[in-house]
């Protein structure tokens, strides 16, 4: 019976750990308009990981896909800025997804 | 005419027992963790921030003469940019007087830590027939993403305190802790003092109104030693922009042929 407690207690902890982990970092992504009718993007984790790689989608109001692409080695993804309204999706996956609306992107 | 009298040595008494707050430089500007890339503005004012006291005239010389600033700079990831273009003289204003200080404004661009310092020319202060020269840094963090914040500024800034806590993500009722480095080395007990800036800061001003009761002067500065390894760490009571001095952490210095005080500053905000 100790032994059952035991291992449970055990698998109780792991489980802890992993789920703490995966909760841990909170995916990040800020764009700032160049002044030169390009946008550029950054993304990471705050953890400080890299966010080299994620994938990078630029959509108009109405959902429609106008650039897609990844985050380069520098987690920096650029883009030319649309002539409408637009946002910019960073999806690094389920529960790690970011939007950030083109109005905010400024200077 | 009896009531004037009393009333004006009343004054008077306040006045000579008002005792002497540490002088602080501040690199003040609103917000240490900002949401996005941007434009911030910096104060850098030679102050006792506790009381909005006395403000100095920055790197004002014995005979009086102001010398312009050594370094305002900023390092992020892995490069250093220097600002020193970008100051601009300002004349603040204390509860008490007004002084020559500086601004700056300047785009903080790039997600992570970007860490600012400014080191002004040494400032000879007549009450002590020294001079104070004091390195101040702050850390502005632009959208959550932690990148440099505990590393060193290093050459040319010649004495530092490094956070051993993420500077712009603090509570009140967190503890700080710091290292106090002379040219990256560890400072063993170091002396600290801590200040806080008690009225709000407006404009090129301070704006009358205490955050915090001083319900006896006695209780300020506050002062901490760090131990052998140059540590230290401190418990904020009250939200807000709190500094920490370690006081001639450069060691036996000369300016003009008088003692220097080079000090080493920080700033960090917290959050309620």
């Amino acid at each position: 019976m100790k032994k059952v407690l035991a291992c449970s207690f055990v698998v109780l902890l792991v489980t802890f750990f992993l789920t703490t982990i995966a909760s841990a970092h909170t995916p990040l992504c800020s764009c700032y308009d160049n002044g030169d009718g390009t946008i550029t993007c950054e993304g990471g984790f705050s953890d400080g990981s890299s966010a080299a790689g994620v994938d990078m989608t630029v959509q108009d109001k109405s959902g429609k896909v106008l650039t897609k692409g990844k985050m380069n080695e520098d987690s920096e993804f650029n883009f030319k800025k649309p002539d409408g309204p637009y946002k910019v999706i960073f999806d690094a996956g389920p529960g790690h997804v970011v939007e950030v609306n083109g109005e905010d992107i400024t200077e | 005419m009896k009531k004037f009298v009393l009333l004006l040595s009343l004054m008077l008494v306040f006045v000579l027992s008002a005792p002497a707050y540490a002088h602080f430089q501040t690199i003040y500007t609103p917000d240490s963790a900002l949401s996005k890339t941007g434009w911030i503005n910096f104060k850098l004012v030679f102050t006792h921030p506790w009381e909005a006291g006395h403000t100095m005239d920055i790197g004002k010389d014995e005979k009086g003469v102001n010398h312009p600033p050594v370094l305002f700079g900023e390092k992020f990831k892995e490069k250093t940019k220097n600002h020193l273009k970008a100051l601009k003289p300002i004349t603040f204003t204390s509860l008490s007087n007004k002084g020559k200080a500086y601004e700056a404004e300047i785009r903080v661009k790039g997600m992570g830590d970007h860490i600012f310092y400014f080191m002004p020319a040494p400032y000879y202060e007549g009450a002590e027939d020294m001079y104070i020269q004091q390195c101040v840094k702050t850390i502005i963090n632009v959208a959550g993403a932690p990148t440099n914040w505990a590393e060193p500024v290093g050459n040319p800034l010649p004495v530092e305190i490094v956070p051993l806590v993420k500077p712009y993500s603090v509570w009140k009722g967190m503890t700080f802790r710091g290292v106090v480095t002379c040219g990256g080395k560890p400072v063993p007990n170091a002396e600290i003092e801590v200040s806080y800036i008690n009225h709000n800061i407006k404009g090129n001003a301070f704006v009358v109104g205490e955050n915090m009761k001083i319900v006896q002067p006695n209780l300020v500065p506050i002062g901490i030693n760090a131990n052998v390894n140059g540590e230290f760490s401190f418990t904020f009571p009250k939200a807000g922009w709190w500094g920490f001095c370690a006081l001639g952490a450069g060691g036996n210095l000369k300016h003009n042929g008088k003692e220097l005080s080079q000090d080493a500053v920080i700033w960090v905000q917290v959050t309620e």
